[in-house]
């Protein structure tokens, strides 16, 4: 995988190297265009001084003939290297939505400190805008190069003119170049603002249900408004600035016409131009703001782009979810230890998950719960004592190996787009006979099975409860770690599933519950209670329930 | 499944204009800024073809130097004009911008909740994000290209007019060639725009579920293939977005020939009229100028006919929900006698058929609280959506006070909140978070709503207690945290009957106890139904319904049923067992 670049510029950059031979294809292919297009007002000029005031029928029709083989060659090349280059554009944002997305994805996660709408706008909008800079950038070239031809068709002519032409044209860049810098700025504010907005009107959609539930839509549409107004705000002074630049390479452009109508009009007075050649000049002079322009709007693109460029550099930059290490399992170890771990609410506490057991854990405080399954996820290594999955710490194994070894049932149930199967058993290992004992054990097999919509929406709480055990237990895992498995269904199913769990486990597999339900803790080895961040005692659960504390915190 | 309503191109514009319209000082000011742009734009190929004619027929130096200074007139004034349409261009359409995106939120809050569950919630997000975002970045960088453009068609045309009515003839011979450019293209690009748009959600979906699943995605090994599915969703969208451009290129070099046939017109036509000296050359290349100086505004013009589709077409998905009635006061109001509940033969169909709740009847007295129980699927769900106002029942009659729920008028108070399992912290700080259900809330209201829930000594421990930010990438609550922040909110809004959906299934056992003990304070005292898994919360409700099936099969207190040995009383023996 390639380096992630770091800047703004590097990411720019990095999309100008990467697209370069498409970028090459467009430009080459773009220039014969252009060079076309400041050839117009070069014919025109030779029409009119050949044609129209010579009143020459023959070089009317003529001329008429070669403006048509112009046109068609203009045409051609725009069409072909516009293509070659809107491509370029497509794959660039292609490729960086998918860069974003493979991060999240990566193995090891990413801690993205934004929103997921948020995230999405960056994979889509601002992978577009980055991306833009490529159109930006040919079309410029381009136009430097359409700035050349006209300035040696000019010289030709006349090399008073075409001098003015030279130093007139790096005058005005230089102008709208004081000025991009402060667009940048607040075309970054806008887009801020903007996401800002945006992100906030997603999430507020995204809680929609809870929202009506306490008919907090006046109150939420209020704050969104409050957005919205600052979005506006931030957008009107962008475009102040923004009118700005176009008012002075607008102004300039034809600033620098008057100059060379003077200039060229003196000249063909004296004689020392044609008719033909004084269209001509003026023709290209005027032409000349057209790529005069494109190179102006560059530096606004590449601002444009850059503001999107930082957003994305900041998702690319986030540090993984996942610590892992280099380590791989130590042969003939097996299970799961918490040795003395101290982390966030958790202080001292040990827990012992040999092959072949099922402990489970009651955490009276979400807190403790909270810490545990942070540590077991492995997204923070203890702050002191050790996290050993089959004999390394959890945080030092490599990816794949923690992969292999561990499966965290969380407790909040993803779905997916699919059918209850691939739901189950994403990946197609799991024959047809084991596959409807994890049903069963999940008390799950009972569910319809009908097509399983984007995250499950149809599905009740307890439906999906159901499913994601099923998950869990399908995989199969040497290690498996369950969080509140049984939460949502009713006592019945609960008790079902209870009977059933130890029947799908392997018989070498080690099993942590955090749980607090009776009918899984009566079935555990060992049940481990834990009170304000330590193990107050630990044993089965019948000889647990004659200490009172445990008692109304399991049986309530 | 119900798709959201689209308005019409012309609802659409019609709902546009009448934005815009409210603003009637920087709309005229700026109407009257691209005005004089398109004038002063004019005065260049105007003194050229001026200057030509001095040269042709040998004038005064001072007459080319007079020609340039207007030249130079219209630069600073053009320029000025520019500067000042478009700044004023944002002042008059970001105001109606904004009313635009706050309506369509406005409305998308108001949808009712099984609305959004018939179509899934990507629809709606596409609206609120994509065609939001589309709406608003148009109005940087398409709209003022468009008018600028615009203005400068008309007043070229005009100039053209201006100079000889035979020339002006002559430029609108092109008109038929891009009229049929353009027949060519639009019926070709619109079924091409609606697959783009419909790759993009799907895109999108594929997006978002990666971001909020991955960690199931990760740790079941799926986050390969998830990748894969984006990276196919986002292929597929450029593939499109590739054809359609193929598309749209063929389109300009249809442009290209109507330029090249208005062009050889205004020259042949000129040719004729300077040959029978009815025109000076200098007109004809001032015409021939004006018009090639048209090329560029008319290519954006027609250029950015699809993006203004696009544009549009998002336009009318976002006028679509803005269009969709307001939130309409409550009809006819009426103060509830009391906090009764009283439920009537409630029967609904999700499927014709296929009952999930069976003429169900219920009562619960002022202040009580009923606990529903029942197995998965027994319809206990359906019951508290319709008791919430969620849902609208087939038939059947849900009343508070002998007042009809949609009638009540609660004196300030929501008639009913619900909290279900489905728990969601809003992004923003904690306070954020509580004030949405009561904006004029002080800390202090705060501080004893989180105490009363038990959770004032969790939120002390945030590291920036009530002004935390809290959220999907802020600071994660844990779940019974979250759940807490909920049950506060409800305490916050007051209402005068609550429902809890399993309110404390999500939280997990960690925080089971925490959660009956705050669901307990938020039901004190207050009309209640309690949907729970957890029997200790029907062992302390007023009434215990039992439901199977979508039928009501026991109802009594707990202890009634525990002794009556029936479904309830099998039900309690699995959960009260020991060992």
């Amino acid at each position: 995988m390639p380096v992630t670049p770091a800047t703004p510029g590097g990411l720019v950059r990095r999309t100008i190297s990467r697209q370069r031979r498409r970028l090459a294809g467009a430009v080459a292919l773009l220039m014969v265009w252009q060079v076309c297009e400041a050839a117009v007002p070069v014919l025109i000029g030779v029409v009119i001084d050949r044609a129209v005031a010579t009143s020459d029928a023959e070089q009317m029709v003529l001329w008429g003939v070669v403006l048509c083989v112009h046109f068609a060659v203009l045409s051609t090349a725009y069409r072909l290297g516009s293509r070659v280059g809107f491509r370029a554009l497509q794959e660039e944002s292609h490729a960086l939505r998918t860069e974003v997305s493979a991060l999240v994805l990566s193995p090891r996660g990413a801690r993205t400190e934004r929103l997921p709408g948020d995230v999405l706008s960056i994979a889509t909008g601002d992978a577009e805008a980055v991306a833009t800079v490529l159109r930006h950038l040919t079309f410029t070239v381009v136009g430097l190069v359409g700035l050349v031809v006209s300035a040696v068709v000019l010289a030709t002519i006349d090399l008073l003119v075409a001098t003015v032409v030279l130093v007139g044209v790096p005058l005005v860049l230089l102008t709208t170049q004081v000025l991009a810098p402060r667009l940048a700025h607040r075309a970054h504010v806008r887009q801020e603002a903007v996401g800002r907005a945006n992100g906030l009107a997603t999430d507020l959609v995204r809680g929609l249900r809870p929202l009506k539930g306490i008919g907090a839509e006046r109150v939420a549409h209020r704050r969104y408004r409050a957005q919205s107004r600052d979005a506006m705000g931030a957008s009107i002074s962008a475009a102040r600035w923004e009118g700005l630049l176009y008012g002075v390479t607008d102004g300039l452009g034809i600033a620098f016409l008057a100059a060379v109508a003077l200039l060229a009009g003196q000249r063909a007075l004296s004689g020392d131009l044609s008719i033909g050649e004084l269209v001509a000049v003026v023709g290209l002079a005027q032409f000349v703001a057209e790529p005069m322009g494109m190179v102006a709007y560059l530096v606004a693109a590449i601002a444009r782009s850059r503001a999107s460029a930082r957003r994305i550099v900041e998702v690319l930059g986030a540090a993984p979810l996942v610590h892992v290490g280099e380590r791989s399992a130590v042969p003939g170890a097996g299970g799961l230890v918490l040795d003395a771990v101290t982390h966030g609410s958790l202080s001292d506490v040990s827990v012992d998950v040999p092959a072949g057991e099922l402990v489970a854990v009651v955490a009276e405080e979400p807190a403790d719960a909270a810490a545990l399954m942070d540590l077991l996820r492995a997204e923070s290594p203890p702050a002191s004592g050790e996290v050993r999955l089959a004999g390394v710490p959890l945080t030092q194994l490599r990816i794949e190996e923690l992969r292999r070894l561990l499966v965290v049932g969380e407790h909040h149930v993803d779905l997916f787009e699919g059918s209850l199967r691939s739901n189950v058993d994403p990946g197609e290992v799991v024959r047809d006979d084991r596959f409807a004992a994890v049903l069963a054990a999940s008390a799950a097999e009972d569910l319809p099975d009908e097509p399983v919509t984007v995250n499950g929406t149809t599905l009740s709480g307890g439906q999906r409860q159901r499913l994601g055990l099923a998950r869990a237990l399908a995989a199969d895992p040497p290690v498996l770690v369950l969080h509140d498995p049984t939460t949502a269904v009713d006592a019945v199913t609960e008790e079902r599933i209870a009977e059933r769990l130890d029947g799908v486990r392997r018989a070498d597999g080690a099993t942590l519950v955090l749980t607090s339900s009776p009918a899984l803790l009566a079935r555990a080895d060992r049940v481990v209670h834990l009170v304000s961040g330590r193990v107050v005692a630990v044993g089965s659960h019948v000889e647990l329930a004659r200490d009172e504390a445990y008692r109304t915190a399991v049986l309530r | 499944m119900s798709l959201r309503p689209v308005s019409t191109p012309r609802e659409a514009a019609a709902f546009s204009w009448r934005l815009v319209r409210s603003h009637p000082r920087p709309l005229l000011l700026c109407s009257l800024a691209f005005v004089v742009a398109g004038l002063a734009g004019l005065v260049g190929p105007w003194q050229l073809g001026r200057i030509v004619d001095v040269v042709d027929t040998g004038g005064e130096s001072s007459d080319v130097v007079r020609a340039a200074a207007w030249i130079l007139g219209a630069a600073v004034v053009g320029g000025l004009a520019t500067a000042l349409s478009i700044a004023l261009m944002a002042r008059t359409a970001e105001p109606a911008l904004a009313e635009l995106r706050e309506t369509v939120v406005e409305r998308a809050l108001g949808l009712e909740a099984s609305e959004i569950e018939a179509s899934g919630s990507g629809d709606l997000l596409s609206r609120i994000g994509d065609d939001v975002r589309l709406v608003t970045e148009s109005f940087t960088e398409v709209v003022p290209i468009l008018v600028t453009s615009a203005i400068a068609v008309v007043f070229t045309s005009a100039g053209l007019f201006a100079l000889d009515w035979r020339l002006g003839l002559a430029g609108l011979g092109a008109v038929p060639f891009y009229v049929l450019g353009l027949r060519w293209y639009l019926p070709r690009s619109g079924p091409y725009y609606r697959r783009e748009r419909e790759a993009n959600g799907a895109r999108a979906e594929a997006l978002l579920t990666g971001v909020h699943a991955s960690r199931t995605l990760r740790g079941f090994g799926l986050a390969d293939r998830h990748q894969e599915v984006t990276t196919e969703a986002s292929w597929r969208s450029a593939q499109i977005s590739i054809d359609v451009y193929r598309m749209l290129t063929r389109f300009y070099a249809r442009n290209n020939r109507a330029e090249l046939v208005g062009l050889l017109l205004i020259l042949t036509t000129g040719w004729f009229l300077v040959r029978d000296d009815a025109l000076t050359v200098g007109a004809v290349t001032a015409a021939a100028l004006l018009f090639h100086r048209l090329f560029n505004p008319i290519g954006a013009l027609i250029g950015l006919f699809d993006e203004a589709q696009s544009v549009g077409a998002s336009l009318v998905r976002l006028v679509g929900l803005a269009q969709l009635p307001a939130p309409v006061p409550v009809h006819d109001p009426q103060r509830p006698e009391d906090a009764r509940l009283v439920v009537h033969g409630l029967h609904h169909e999700y499927v014709e058929g296929r009952p999930a709740v069976d003429e169900v009847s219920l009562e619960v007295a002022p202040g009580r609280r009923v606990a529903v129980v029942g197995a998965s699927g027994a319809g206990k769900t359906t019951l508290g959506a319709a008791i919430a106002g969620r849902l609208r029942p087939t038939r059947g009659t849900v009343s508070l006070g002998s007042v009809p729920l949609a009638r009540v008028d609660g004196a300030g108070r929501p008639a009913v909140a619900i909290v279900s399992q489905e728990v969601h912290v809003f992004a923003g700080t904690l306070r954020d978070n509580l004030t949405l259900a009561a904006p004029d809330a002080s800390d202090a209201d705060l501080k004893s709503a989180l105490t009363a829930v038990g959770a004032w000594a969790s939120v002390q421990a945030l590291p920036d207690g009530l002004g935390t930010p809290v959220g999907d990438g802020a600071v994660t609550l844990t779940p019974a945290l979250a759940q807490q922040v909920a049950l506060a909110r409800v305490l916050l809004a007051d209402p005068l009957v609550v429902v809890l959906d399993e309110a404390t299934a999500e939280a997990g056992s960690a925080g089971a106890r925490v959660l009956e003990q705050a669901a307990l304070a938020v039901t004190t005292g207050r009309t209640a139904v309690t949907i729970a898994h957890r029997l200790t919360q029907a062992a302390t409700a007023d009434e215990v319904v039992v439901m199977d099936a979508g039928r009501v099969v026991e109802r009594g207190t707990h202890d009634e049923l525990v002794a009556a040995g029936g479904r309830y009383a099998e039900l309690w023996a699995a959960w009260s067992a020991l060992g």
